[in-house]
């Protein structure tokens, strides 16, 4: 199907967006492309921030790399980001959707939209990342826990947006693991769990995604099955859903043994 | 809006409505019908093309966004070395039957080719993901994806550059808790939901009210009743998640038995604007708890067909339908005791609610688990 009318704006700068009126924004437009063929979104206005040069950087600190909104995830994949260490986000990128799809999708899209199946959503969760937003009078760091509210929806307010994700460099003795499990590579996923394990930093951190609301998060001693058990009888999955979310769990608990 | 691009290596200039996607710009617009258009909605990559030289998807590419960029479509490949050296070896591996995927699996070829010279058939077949083919098996695409990364024509890829490093203005934390919502209760069954409603009112006075569905009605947010004929209700739902919109547009049969205190309604309803379709049946029981006190047990079925149910998958529609029950739920007991009903009457934001459900129920799993 074709999209419904709707109405376009493309801002080059953070200035010229603080400008715009009320919109539906989209980056990469992966996500809300499929939407809006399919009519079941249909914004009268709609923003592209694809243009906005601010959002596509990218910054390195002692302790963090800071990843423009618009950063693509091709570009993660390919290392032309710097990593956080492990080869982490390069290794997850590497399996979202397809490459098309990687050269066109940004992780800021990816968060903002929450759906609950991202890749990123559910990782930078386990890594205790943290968007940061621009609004009109300043903005906000918000971690990811708190910014996902649940599915497809996330705690930004109107005139609000993200202009990055920093995501915590992992000590060299960090360990972790991630697993999903899709009828075919590059599907949505029906069962995925990150585990990020970093002593020095007193990390020990299990997320389960792809359920109905918000990732799952279990935290120190409860990064053990019986606690995800409990978790997700109020994830919205059926009995065989949460039988593939433990076996995803202890996949990525292995990995990152 | 007016856009000037360069495809196939040559300017263009055209007036496109911000609605109209790339491939049917070059489709309609252009006339380069090689770019085929398969499931447009990202899946099948049929449509796949080059965007300043790299695979993407015109189907979900507006074709306003490319404006000063590069555009190559398969007609633009035919004397790219790569692209002659997999149409030989397409043709020599009967790569193609009816040919509809053919372009877009040429695309992404070629990306293998260029990007992963050492890819071997795991990583070919792993890369292919996103074309689908419905005639070959794929066997020889494979074949003839290896046969020219194994005779490569004298080419390298273009060598991305590394993302531009700047600095962020960083701003201080906000980790504060979402306003507290009313949290999910039901129980996830089979293929529905089970929801125990206890309200401190006589039975009496609460079966008064379940047998009104105007009343019913008004504590469903988004809902509203157009007409009525005996038990055959006819209503709308107006709905939202996040970007997704739905407006069901129905009717359902309501039927009591007094004696048992038992009701049963029963519908169906379709989103013109996406052709989603949706079924629905809740069987409720009313028990009284002493002169003072009732329960209402509420078991809900539902299936979702069309568009709706592709892109709001399993687990977030029982989430969805939870929340707006718990939603019904208190509602309900807020008009019994001649409450106002805080969202009756206006459009069902079921995406606030919803999220202010799911983040309560996420904090106190926090809290629950926390233990670092």
């Amino acid at each position: 199907m074709k999209p419904a009318v709707f109405s376009l704006e493309q801002p080059v700068s953070v200035a010229q967006l603080m400008q715009s009126g009320e919109g539906r924004i989209v980056a990469g437009g992966q996500s809300l492309g499929p939407m809006l063929n399919f009519r079941v979104a249909q914004p009268s206005h709609v923003i592209s921030i694809a243009q906005i040069r601010e959002f596509s950087l990218v910054e390195e600190t002692e302790d963090a790399v800071i990843i423009g909104a618009c950063v693509t995830h091709a570009a993660i994949a390919d290392g032309r980001v710097p990593d956080i260490g492990k080869g982490i986000l390069p290794a997850i990128a590497q399996g979202i959707a397809y490459r098309a799809v990687r050269n066109r999708g940004t992780i800021g899209g990816s968060l903002c939209h929450a759906d609950p199946a991202a890749d990123w959503l559910c990782t930078m969760t386990a890594l205790g990342a943290a968007v940061l937003t621009l609004r009109p009078d300043g903005g906000r760091t918000i971690p990811l826990t708190t910014f996902v509210l649940g599915p497809f929806r996330n705690a930004l307010q109107p005139g609000e947006i993200v202009q990055a994700v920093r995501v915590p460099k992992a000590s060299p003795e960090a360990r972790w693991g991630y697993y999903k499990a899709c009828r075919k590579p590059g599907e949505f996923a029906h069962a995925m769990a990150a585990v990020f394990l970093d002593p020095a930093r007193d990390i020990h951190r299990a997320v389960i995604g792809a359920v109905g609301g918000a990732p799952i998060v279990l935290e120190g001693s409860d990064v053990r099955i019986e606690s995800a058990e409990r978790a997700l009888l109020q994830s919205g999955l059926d009995e065989i859903g949460r039988i593939m979310q433990l076996a995803a769990l202890r996949r990525a608990m292995e990995q990152a043994a | 809006m007016t856009i000037t691009l360069k495809v196939n290596d040559l300017a263009v200039s055209a007036e496109v409505a911000p609605r109209t996607h790339l491939a049917d710009f070059l489709r309609e617009d252009l006339l380069l019908t090689g770019t085929h258009i398969g499931c447009e909605h990202g899946v099948c990559g049929a449509c796949t093309v080059l965007l300043d030289g790299e695979p993407v998807r015109s189907c979900i590419t507006l074709a306003a966004t490319c404006a000063g960029r590069d555009v190559k479509s398969i007609e633009g490949l035919e004397r790219d070395p790569v692209m002659a050296a997999l149409r030989e070896a397409f043709s020599a591996e009967h790569a193609l039957q009816c040919g509809y995927c053919t372009p877009g699996m040429l695309v992404t070829a070629r990306d293998i080719v260029l990007r992963l010279p050492d890819a071997d058939e795991d990583r070919i077949r792993l890369e292919l993901a996103g074309n689908l083919c419905r005639c070959t098996g794929y066997n020889g695409i494979v074949r003839a994806i290896r046969r020219v990364l194994s005779h490569r024509p004298e080419v390298t890829a273009p060598s991305l550059p590394p993302v531009t490093r700047g600095t962020f203005r960083q701003f201080s934390l906000d980790d504060a808790a979402a306003p507290p919502a009313a949290q999910i209760s039901a129980k996830f069954t089979g293929d529905g939901l089970h929801e125990t409603l206890s309200i401190a009112l006589p039975p009496e006075q609460v079966w008064v009210a379940l047998r009104d569905p105007a009343l019913i009605a008004s504590c469903l947010p988004g809902a509203t009743i157009t007409s009525r004929d005996g038990d055959r209700i006819r209503g709308e739902m107006l709905t939202s998640l996040g970007p997704i919109q739905a407006r069901f547009k129905g009717d359902a049969t309501l039927t009591y038995d007094d004696m048992a205190r038992t009701g049963r309604i029963a519908g169906s309803g379709r989103d013109t604007a996406s052709g989603t379709r949706m079924q629905a049946e809740a069987t409720f029981r009313l028990v009284g708890n002493g002169p003072a006190a009732s329960t209402v047990e509420i078991d809900l079925t539902y299936a979702l067909k069309g568009p709706l149910a592709q892109l709001g998958r399993g687990p977030i529609v029982r989430v969805f339908a939870a929340e707006l029950a718990a939603m019904v739920a208190r509602n309900l007991e807020a008009r019994l005791r001649g409450e106002e009903t805080p969202g009756a009457g206006a459009a069902l934001h079921a995406g606030g609610l919803i999220s202010h459900v799911a983040w309560r129920w996420l904090r106190d799993l926090l809290s629950r688990f926390h233990v670092r």
